[in-house]
C-alpha cells in the first residue's frame, strides 16, 4: 500500500531540511545547560550530514554500526564527565547527542517520525533548568517547525514549495488548540510531590557562599540577579530592619570565615513584648544552597505558600539551627515559594553556654596589632557595651571608607585593614569587628545574608538582589545575641538607602542598585514585575493554586461526574468552534455560493427544492413560473449567479455580487411565498 | 416493518452501517460524521506516547512549563484531528461508470468526487484490492477518479467497497470512510491465444459475391482445417508435399456470416475453454470485419456486426452461467 512504501522510501532533501531545522531548534535552548563538547557533538553530526557530499558520508551499512558505536562512546564520555549516567543532567546531555546521531542515521519517514518525537522531548528538558518567559518563547519556533516537519514527512513537499505555508498552518492549528491546552493546564490533576526521587544535581549558581573572605561579598554585589522576591502582608518593615538572615560564620583562620562544621538544632526564639510581627511570602530563586532566608528573626517555620510551585516539597522539611538560620534538607532546584513570619528585632537569647566558647576562638598568633589594640581598648572602656560603642565610634571617626574596590591586603588582612588601608566593604568591617570583640573576650560572630530590598512600584512586591548581599555581626551580651552592623557606622546610607547611595561616585555599582530612577531602570522593573507574575501565575501553578482556582469556578475535582460534564461541554464547544469557524472562513471565501445557498434554502422551505443537477437558470425559471409575481427577481437572481459561477473571467464580479446580494435581500420571505403559491 | 422485525434486523443494519459490506449506497454519498472514522496513525501514536512521557516528567519535576508545552502539543494534535476529519467531511462521491475488460486485463471504474467549497483536500481513494489513487481536490472542485482493478474472472465484477482516507495535514491521524456503490464492470472471458482460425462462414448465395471472392487478393496461407472449402486448399503446396494449407483472401466481403456455435466445438473442450475460443473468434471476426452469429446454450444471437453486436456477444459469454453444462 501507499502508506507502507512511503514510510520506507528514502527521505527527500526538503524533508531532511525540515528535520534538521527541528533538531537545531530543539537543541538550541539547551546550549547553556550542556557541556560545550556535548553541544558541539550534538550539532556537528546533523550539520555534517547536511553539508558533506553524499560520497564523503559512510555508506548506510557502515553507518549501521558506526553510529551506535559513536553513541556508546559519547555515553561513556558523558558518564566520565558527570560521574554517573542514570541521572537527570547526564540523561539530558545524552538525549541531546542522541537527537544528533538519530538525524545522522535517519533514512526513512519512519525514522523521521521517531526523530520528531525525540526532538519534542528534548525541547521539554530545558525546563529542568529554567522556566523563564524567554525559555517559553524559545520553544515556539520549534513547535511551528515540528508541525512543518510532520507535514513534510506525511507528504514530501515538491521542490520549490513554499516553506512558509506549513508554518502558517501549524500556527493556526496551535492557536486552535490553545483552548484545549489551557483547559488541560488548569484541570489536569497536579501532584503534591514527585513520583520518584529527584536527583540533587544542581549546577553552580550565583549567590552567597558559606565562606567569607575579603572580596567574596563585594564580587557578589556586582550582580543584578534577583535573589528572592517578597510579598508582604501589610506594610514592609523600614529599610533599617530589612536584615535577611543567611549563613552564620563562627570560624576564623586569619583570612576567611566559615561556619561551624557541626549543626545544632535550635528552637524559635520566644517572642518578647512590643516586637512587630511581619508576615510575608518569599519566592526564592534557586541558589543551589539549602539556605532559606527570613527577616531577623524568624518567628515561624516556613510553610509552603498557597501558591508555591510543587517542588517546594523541600520546604516541608526545614530545620532551624541554633543560630536561628533556616535550612531546607535539600537545596531547592527550582524557584520555591514559602510563607514566613518574623518578629522584627535585633536580638535573641543564646541557646547555651557552648555557643559562647565557640564564638571566642581566634587563630593563634594572627592579627597581633588588632589583638593588642582590642586588649588596650577593652581596658580603657569600662564594660563590654562601652567597648563595642568605642569600636563603632572608631569606625565612625577614623577615615574609614566604604568601597567596592579596597586595596590588596597583605598577610595579616585584619591588621592591614584596620590600621593601614581603612578602605573596605561590609565583609571587611564585619570581620574586623568580630575579631576585635573576640580579642576583647566578647563572644561574637559574622552573619551573612541580604540587607535591604527594593519595592517594585509595578506590582508592590520587594525585590532582593544579589547586590543586596551583606555581612554584619552579632555579639553575645548578657545571654542575648545582639546585632551590630559596623558597615552602618561607616556608611549609614548603606542600610537606609542601599548600596548605590552608600558607595562614592565612580564605584562600579550594578545598574539596578543605583538610586536614580532612569527610564531604563523603570523598564527593567516593569520587566521584573512581568517575570514575577509569570513565576507566580504560570510557573507556580500547582496543586494549591489549582484547587483555589477551581473553588472559585465552583468545580470540585473530587466529583468526577462534574468534571466529565464540564469536559464534555468544553470539548463540544471547542469542536463546534473550530469546525464552525472553518465553515465561516469557507463562506467568506465564496460569498456567491453562500448567497445562492441561502436563496435555495428559502425556496426549498417554501416548497420548491432545487433538483440535484438543476442549473441556476433552470431553477430560477421554475421559481418564476411558480411565483409569477416575482418573475423578474427570480430571473435576475438565476442569471446573476450563473454569470458569477460560470461566466467568463471578464465579468465585473463585484458588481454582479452586489446585484446578487440585492436579489437575495429582496427575496420574499417563506410565509409570503407559501401564501402566493 | 414491525417492531419485532426491526429489532431482529438491528445487528445487520448496524453491521452494514459500520462496515458497509453490501453495495447499498446509491446516488451521491456525502461523507458525514456517521461515516467517517478516525484513529491515530503509527506516527500519531508515537507522538502521543511521547506526550505521555513528557507529562510524567513534568509531573515528577513539577515543571509548569513542561505541562504547558505538553498540553500545547496536545492541543495541536487535537486540532490536527479535526483538520483530518475536515479533509473528508462534506465530500460528495457519486458513481459514474465501470468499464469492460477481458479476464486478466484491467477493469476501470470512475467515480466523481466533489469538494463543496471547503478548503483544498488531499485524499486517497483505495479499492478493496488495495489499489489506490492519491488526489488533491481544490476548494469547490469536482474531479473524476479512475480506479482500476485486476479483472480476475469472467462475469460481473463489482467495484466493491471503496475506502477514502486522508492523513492530512500532519499525518498523525487517519480518517477514513467506506462507500459501497453497486457499480460493476463486465469481465469478458479471456480470448484463447493462440486461437484456431475462424471456422468458415456460409457461402454467399448470390453469384456476384462469390465472383468477387474469387477475384479477391490472396493474402496468405494458413493451416488446413477440417471443413475448409475445397477450392480454398492450396493444392500446389499439397502437391509439393509441403503439407495441407488453405488460401486466405483479403477484403473478401463475400464470405457469408459466421456461425459461432457452442455445439460445433470439439466435444472434448471444457466449458470455459469453449467460452475462451468463442471470445477469440468474436475478436477475430471483428478484426476481419465479418458478421457473425452466436449460438450458445440458452442464447442465440442473430448474425450481425459492429460494436454493439460485439459487446452483446461478449457480454453473453461473460455472463454464461459457470455451472451450466450443455
Amino acid at each position: 500500500m501507499i502508506l507502507a512504501t512511503a514510510s520506507a522510501a528514502p527521505l527527500a532533501r526538503a524533508q531532511l531540511a525540515w528535520l534538521v531545522a527541528l533538531v537545531f531548534l530543539s537543541q538550541l535552548p539547551l546550549l547553556p545547560h550542556v557541556p560545550l563538547w556535548v553541544a558541539a557533538a550534538g550539532m556537528a553530526l546533523p550539520a555534517a550530514r547536511l553539508l558533506l557530499p553524499a560520497d564523503w558520508w559512510p555508506s548506510p551499512r557502515m553507518r549501521r554500526w558506526l553510529l551506535p558505536l559513536l553513541a556508546l562512546a559519547l555515553a561513556v564520555a558523558i558518564r566520565m564527565r558527570f560521574g554517573y549516567l542514570l541521572s537527570r543532567d547526564p540523561c539530558v546531555a545524552f538525549l541531546y547527542v542522541l537527537v544528533g546521531i538519530k538525524f545522522a542515521e535517519t533514512r526513512s519517514a519512519r525514522d523521521g517520525g521517531l526523530l520528531a518525537c525525540l526532538a519534542l522531548f528534548l525541547l521539554l528538558t530545558q525546563f529542568f533548568y529554567t522556566q523563564t518567559i524567554g525559555a517559553a518563547l524559545i520553544t515556539l519556533p520549534a513547535l511551528l517547525v515540528l508541525g512543518g516537519a510532520l507535514a513534510a514527512l506525511r507528504d514530501a513537499p515538491p521542490p520549490g514549495a513554499d516553506w512558509r505555508a506549513p508554518l502558517v498552518r501549524t500556527g493556526r492549528m496551535i492557536l486552535q488548540g490553545i483552548p484545549v491546552a489551557a483547559f488541560l493546564f488548569i484541570l489536569f490533576p497536579r501532584l503534591a510531590g514527585p513520583l520518584w526521587g529527584m536527583p540533587a544535581d544542581a549546577g553552580a549558581r550565583t549567590g552567597l557562599s558559606d565562606r567569607m573572605a575579603p572580596g567574596s561579598i563585594s564580587s557578589l554585589t556586582l550582580s543584578d540577579e534577583v535573589a528572592f522576591r517578597v510579598d508582604f502582608q501589610g506594610p514592609p518593615p523600614p529599610p533599617a530592619q530589612r536584615y535577611w538572615r543567611g549563613p552564620v560564620l563562627s570560624r576564623f583562620d586569619g583570612e576567611a570565615w566559615t561556619p561551624l562544621p557541626w549543626l545544632r538544632r535550635g528552637e524559635l526564639a520566644p517572642r518578647s513584648a512590643g516586637q512587630r510581627i511581619v508576615e510575608y511570602d518569599v519566592t526564592l530563586e534557586p541558589q543551589g544552597r539549602q539556605w532559606l532566608f527570613a527577616l531577623e528573626h524568624p518567628a515561624s517555620m516556613p510553610q509552603r505558600a498557597a501558591d508555591g510551585p510543587p517542588q517546594s516539597s523541600g520546604i516541608d522539611r526545614v530545620i532551624l539551627t541554633a543560630e536561628q538560620q533556616l535550612l531546607s534538607r535539600t537545596p531547592p532546584l527550582q524557584t520555591v515559594r514559602y510563607s514566613q513570619r518574623s518578629a522584627l528585632g535585633n536580638g535573641f537569647p543564646a541557646s547555651g553556654t557552648l555557643e559562647a566558647r565557640e564564638n571566642l576562638q581566634l587563630p593563634p598568633d594572627r592579627s597581633p596589632r588588632t589583638v593588642s589594640f582590642a586588649h588596650e581598648l577593652r581596658d580603657r572602656s569600662g564594660s563590654d557595651r562601652g567597648f563595642i560603642a568605642a569600636v563603632l565610634q572608631r569606625f565612625r571617626t577614623e577615615p574609614f571608607v566604604y568601597t567596592l574596590s579596597p586595596p590588596l591586603l597583605g598577610s595579616e588582612p585584619v591588621d592591614d585593614f584596620l590600621f593601614d588601608g581603612k578602605r573596605g566593604f561590609c565583609e571587611h568591617y564585619a570581620g574586623a569587628f568580630v575579631v576585635l570583640l573576640r580579642a576583647a573576650g566578647i563572644p561574637a560572630r559574622v552573619v551573612t545574608g541580604y540587607q535591604g530590598g527594593e519595592i517594585n512600584p509595578d506590582g508592590g512586591y520587594m525585590i532582593v538582589r544579589q547586590s543586596d548581599a551583606h555581612a554584619w555581626a552579632e555579639a553575645l551580651l548578657d545571654g542575648v545575641w545582639q546585632r551590630f552592623d559596623p558597615t552602618a557606622a561607616v556608611a549609614p546610607s548603606r542600610v537606609e538607602r542601599g548600596l548605590g547611595a552608600a558607595l562614592p561616585q565612580g564605584e562600579p555599582v550594578p545598574y539596578l542598585a543605583r538610586v536614580d530612577m532612569t527610564w531604563l531602570k523603570r523598564l527593567r522593573l516593569h520587566w521584573d514585575a512581568i517575570n514575577y507574575q509569570w513565576q507566580r501565575g504560570v510557573v507556580g501553578f500547582n496543586i494549591e493554586r489549582q484547587r483555589g482556582l477551581l473553588r472559585e469556578l465552583g468545580l470540585d475535582l473530587g466529583r468526577p461526574w462534574e468534571v466529565v460534564i464540564v469536559a464534555a461541554t468544553a470539548i463540544t464547544l471547542w469542536v463546534a468552534f473550530v469546525l464552525g469557524s472553518a465553515r465561516l472562513r469557507a463562506r467568506r471565501a465564496d460569498p456567491a455560493a453562500e448567497l445562492w445557498a441561502r436563496a435555495n434554502r428559502r425556496l426549498a422551505r417554501a416548497g420548491l427544492a432545487r433538483a440535484r443537477e438543476e442549473g441556476p437558470v433552470a431553477y430560477a425559471g421554475r421559481a418564476a413560473a411558480r411565483w409569477p409575481r416575482w418573475r423578474p427577481l427570480f430571473v435576475s437572481l438565476g442569471e446573476n449567479y450563473a454569470l458569477l459561477r460560470y461566466g467568463p473571467e471578464s465579468v465585473r464580479r463585484d458588481e454582479l455580487l452586489a446585484a446578487l446580494r440585492a436579489n437575495v435581500a429582496a427575496l420574499p420571505n417563506v410565509r409570503a411565498l407559501r401564501a402566493a403559491s | 416493518m414491525s417492531v419485532a422485525a426491526k429489532v431482529a434486523s438491528w445487528p445487520a443494519r448496524w453491521q452494514q452501517r459500520i462496515w458497509r459490506r453490501s453495495a447499498a449506497d446509491s446516488g451521491s454519498v456525502v461523507l458525514r460524521h456517521r461515516r467517517i472514522y478516525i484513529l491515530p496513525t503509527r506516527r500519531g501514536l508515537a507522538l502521543i506516547a511521547t506526550l505521555a512521557t513528557m507529562l510524567i516528567a513534568s509531573m515528577n519535576y513539577g515543571l509548569a512549563l513542561g505541562f504547558a508545552l505538553t498540553f500545547l502539543v496536545a492541543g495541536l494534535v487535537a486540532s490536527a484531528l479535526l483538520q483530518t476529519y475536515r479533509s473528508l467531511a462534506g465530500l460528495a462521491i457519486s458513481p459514474l461508470a465501470a468499464s469492460e475488460a477481458f479476464a486478466g486485463g484491467e477493469l476501470g471504474f470512475s467515480l466523481s468526487l466533489a469538494n463543496p467549497g471547503s478548503p483544498a483536500r488531499s485524499i486517497v481513494v483505495a479499492t478493496a484490492q488495495g489499489r489506490s489513487v492519491r488526489l488533491d481536490l481544490e476548494a469547490g472542485a469536482t474531479q473524476i477518479v479512475q480506479l482500476s482493478a485486476e479483472a480476475t474472472r469472467r462475469g460481473r465484477q463489482a467495484l466493491g467497497r471503496v475506502t477514502l482516507w486522508s492523513d492530512f495535514p500532519l499525518g498523525l491521524w487517519r480518517a477514513w470512510a467506506y462507500v459501497h456503490f453497486p457499480l460493476a464492470g463486465i469481465v469478458f472471458p479471456s480470448p484463447e491465444a493462440p486461437a484456431p482460425p475462424l471456422p468458415a462462414g456460409h457461402e454467399g448465395s448470390d453469384a456476384r459475391r462469390s465472383a468477387r471472392a474469387a477475384e479477391a487478393e490472396l493474402a496468405g496461407l494458413r493451416d488446413y482445417q477440417r471443413g475448409d472449402a475445397l477450392n480454398r486448399i492450396a493444392w500446389r503446396a499439397v502437391a509439393r508435399g509441403a503439407g495441407w494449407y488453405s488460401k486466405q483472401f483479403e477484403g473478401a466481403g463475400g464470405r457469408g456470416p459466421l456461425d459461432l456455435e457452442w455445439a460445433a466445438l470439439p466435444p472434448s473442450l471444457a466449458a470455459e475453454a469453449r467460452l475462451s475460443r468463442l471470445t477469440a473468434w468474436i475478436l477475430a471476426a471483428e478484426r476481419e470485419a465479418r458478421a457473425f452469429g452466436l449460438e450458445v446454450p440458452g442464447l442465440s444471437l442473430a448474425p450481425g456486426q459492429g460494436a454493439a453486436h460485439r459487446r452483446a456477444a461478449l457480454t453473453a459469454l461473460a455472463l454464461f452461467p459457470a455451472e451450466r453444462r450443455p
